[in-house]
């Protein structure tokens, strides 16, 4: 079932790029069906990774890999994701729990999670995804590799990380059979430079006034592209957004028509449909420029010292380390994209995102960015209550549109 | 009276021997003081409630004078809260160390090198120069107590503790926060009382779970008809377990016993995932429990998503379960009275 999805998802998109209706999005759009119908294809071959996980590594090593977070986000995208989370009821598993997790875990249990090779946890960003790599790895009965992912960069802590990716790449090849090949590790680097410096000059593009980011545009962006790395799609994916800005902006032409406010996203979107991003453009021309993971918080990777280069990488994810650190990047992207207020969907059972809001919420305030906090789970759109939201969305409009600009 | 300054911690991975070493006195911040509820000005109502709490400690100043305070990497949970305190309590600086999830050369080469980097804050924090012979005395101030809550704990195994397993839990709550002298004396004193004869029965239950420093939680046990026999409890057992300090280099002998010290659900064993569910059959088994009671904070990740594994292992070897989560105060625990009741009524 899962395979057929996403393969007419595929061949739908590839006819609409064929036929010349070609975008950044549906470009991005088909390379995750192609990523879904290798995931359920049933070739084997598949691991199921943390979010950190160094995706070019282990394309690099012909591996099929994805996050187990992707599971739920696309069940909830689709719309059917309630009948899984309330599967994990059955298995005891506490409502308290993110709902990424539970629906990963339900769809397991209901045969629609594929049987991995083996599996990589990483303990960034957090303690509940380290948790269902180990469940995957006892239910499916496999083996599987946890990458500690240090706090900081400071004393060993690179050269550790480093040394855990080429533990991890020894055994990767023990499971295919086939030992990491330099050549491939080389041109995985390579590849994802080059998307790492086009995505770097698509974010340019974006900070300009006003933006030729529309809210959905980047929605996931940062996060997904991290699957694709080491690809030459991610190269393609890449290019495809940093010409469509670089047009917008040189035809003047606005993400959102008459740009009013701009608006910085943190955390992850909401990934089940949801009228928010109607609310925002249609009715205050309003537009989410920044997602919190979109932006390159790493230097390019020295082809000759990529394991050190991926674990700084790694690293510098913003989720990772103190909050001090996250709140100085949130404030970063704030004054860099001009934004007027950030939006916070505090999603329910995430600890280490929603976790300290109350420190981010007074971090961005000291420089004059209002913070509106949504109770929401990102996932289970049983519990979305559009009424509600829409009640605190137009008083935090309201409340921006009568003060002024942090940035006049 | 001992003058040593105190250094605030909240975690069983905390290397309380370092701490001694230092020349300081661990002052463990246990959740059971009733203060105004103002964490959530800070965190999301949705953390685990044993860190809520010694944030509302903290910034209802409950806690005595503190040197600094050493937080563990051990969860998100503990990660905010060390970001939190940092924010509300400026007066008393804070380390936060990292902390392995899974145990072999090289992690512990890691944790090593973060006890070191531990002890270079201790010593910035008005803490002596430490050496050798300095942390072995640490190692061994640590055994010392750890030696006499290993006694106190066999003794209310057999029933020959008065006040049993509530009089235990008094027991570690007085050696997670007093001087390390004033807490050998009293644990001697308390040794001293131990009966001749067995008292006390009951079903014999083995309580697992991460923050239940209330005595009165374990009277509710016995009250409900429980005889506890053994317990693996972060504000108990496995706070005090003995580290083996022997070898060249006495902080990779420190971080290899904390890493190897029975386990909270968040550090395992990648070779055998969800080892958790074994560990807590064994265990049982050992203890010659009939029942086993999982008591956990709510919203606690690491042990939220191990539980289901634990139920289906306790139902396959046929030890009935019972899982209990609550917010660390006596309200909530009282709450569980019914199902307790009920839970050892069905074993009768």
């Amino acid at each position: 079932m899962m395979h057929e999805f996403f393969s007419n998802l595929e061949s739908g998109l590839s006819k609409a790029i064929g036929a010349g209706e070609a975008s950044p999005r549906k470009i991005y759009a088909r390379e995750l069906a192609r990523l879904g119908t290798r995931l359920y294809g049933g070739n084997g071959g598949v691991a199921w990774c943390g979010i950190t996980a160094p995706f070019d590594l282990l394309n690099a090593m012909g591996v099929t890999s994805c996050f187990v977070e992707f599971v739920g986000a696309m069940l909830a995208s689709t719309g059917v994701v309630g009948s899984f989370i309330e599967e994990t009821d059955h298995m005891g598993y506490s409502s308290d729990a993110c709902s990424y997790h539970r629906a990963v875990m339900g769809a397991s249990r209901k045969g629609m999670v594929p049987e991995p090779a083996f599996l990589v946890g990483t303990t960034n960003p957090c303690s509940g995804g380290l948790a269902v790599i180990e469940n995957l790895a006892r239910r499916f009965g496999k083996r599987q590799y946890v990458l500690h992912i240090p706090q900081d960069q400071s004393g060993g802590n690179v050269r550790f990380l480093a040394e855990q990716l080429r533990d991890l790449s020894a055994f990767v090849a023990a499971h295919t059979g086939a030992p990491l090949d330099p050549d491939a590790l080389r041109r995985a680097v390579s590849n994802t430079n080059e998307a790492r410096a086009l995505m770097a000059e698509a974010y340019e593009f974006a900070k300009a006034v006003p933006s030729p980011v529309a809210t959905k545009d980047l929605a996931n962006y940062g996060i997904v592209m991290a699957l694709f790395l080491g690809t030459d799609a991610a190269v393609d994916i890449a290019r495809a957004f940093r010409d469509e800005f670089a047009k917008r902006v040189a035809d003047t032409r606005s993400g959102v028509p008459n740009e009013k406010v701009r608006l910085l996203w943190i955390q992850n979107r909401i990934q089940f449909k949801n009228g928010i991003d109607d609310i925002l453009a249609r009715e205050y021309d309003a537009s989410v420029v920044i997602d919190e993971l979109n932006d390159i918080t790493w230097d390019a990777i020295d082809p000759d010292e990529p394991f050190e280069g991926i674990a700084r990488r790694s690293i510098s994810i913003p989720f990772n380390g103190s909050i001090a650190n996250r709140v100085a990047h949130l404030k970063k992207l704030a004054r860099e994209y001009r934004v007027h207020g950030a939006v916070n969907p505090c999603n329910w059972g995430c600890r280490q995102g929603t976790g300290a809001r109350g420190l981010i919420e007074e971090g961005l305030k000291e420089i004059g960015v209002p913070v509106l906090n949504l109770e929401v789970d990102c996932i289970d759109s049983r519990k979305f209550t559009e009424g509600q939201f829409r009640t605190r969305i137009e008083a935090f409009m309201e409340m921006l549109a009568g003060r002024p600009s942090p940035w006049s | 009276m001992n003058e040593k300054r105190r250094i605030g911690y909240t975690c069983a991975y905390t290397p309380l021997a370092l701490i001694h070493a230092a020349g300081f006195s661990p002052y463990r911040i246990l959740p059971d003081v009733d203060c105004a509820d103002r964490a959530g000005q800070v965190l999301h109502d949705n953390l685990c409630p044993h860190v809520k709490r010694v944030l509302d400690r903290a910034m209802a100043g409950s806690v005595p004078e503190l040197a600094g305070a050493v937080f563990m990497n051990s969860c998100d949970a503990m990660r905010r809260l060390a970001d939190a305190w940092a924010a509300v309590r400026r007066d008393v600086p804070a380390a936060l160390v990292d902390l392995p999830v899974v145990v072999n050369d090289r992690t512990v080469s890691f944790f090593r090198d973060e006890l070191e980097r531990c002890a270079g804050i201790l010593q910035s924090w008005g803490g002596v120069i430490m050496s050798d012979a300095s942390i072995a005395e640490g190692v061994g101030t640590h055994n010392r107590i750890a030696e006499r809550l290993e006694r106190l704990r066999a003794l209310a195994r057999e029933g020959r503790l008065p006040g049993g397993f509530p009089a235990l839990q008094e027991a570690y709550n007085l050696a997670s926060t007093a001087p390390p002298e004033e807490a050998i004396a009293r644990l001697d004193h308390i040794e001293s009382g131990a009966l001749a004869a067995p008292s006390g029965d009951g079903v014999p239950v083995f309580v697992f779970g991460n923050v239940l420093p209330e005595p009165e939680a374990f009277t509710l046990f016995e009250d409900a008809g429980a005889r506890v026999v053994g317990e693996d409890l972060c504000t108990g057992s496995r706070l005090f377990a003995r580290i083996d300090a022997a070898g060249p280099d006495p902080l990779r002998a420190i971080a290899s016993s904390l890493l190897g010290r029975t386990a909270c659900a968040r550090t395992f064993d990648a070779e055998h995932p969800g080892g958790l569910a074994e560990t807590v059959v064994t265990r049982a088994r050992e203890f010659g429990a009939r029942a086993v009671i999982a008591y956990t904070a709510k919203f606690c990740d690491p042990y939220i998503a191990r539980m289901p594994a634990v139920r289906d292992a306790l139902r396959t070897e046929g030890i009935p379960f019972l899982a209990l989560e609550g917010d660390c105060t006596l309200r909530s625990i009282g709450q569980h009275r019914t199902r307790l009741e009920a839970f050892i009524e069905m074993m009768r």
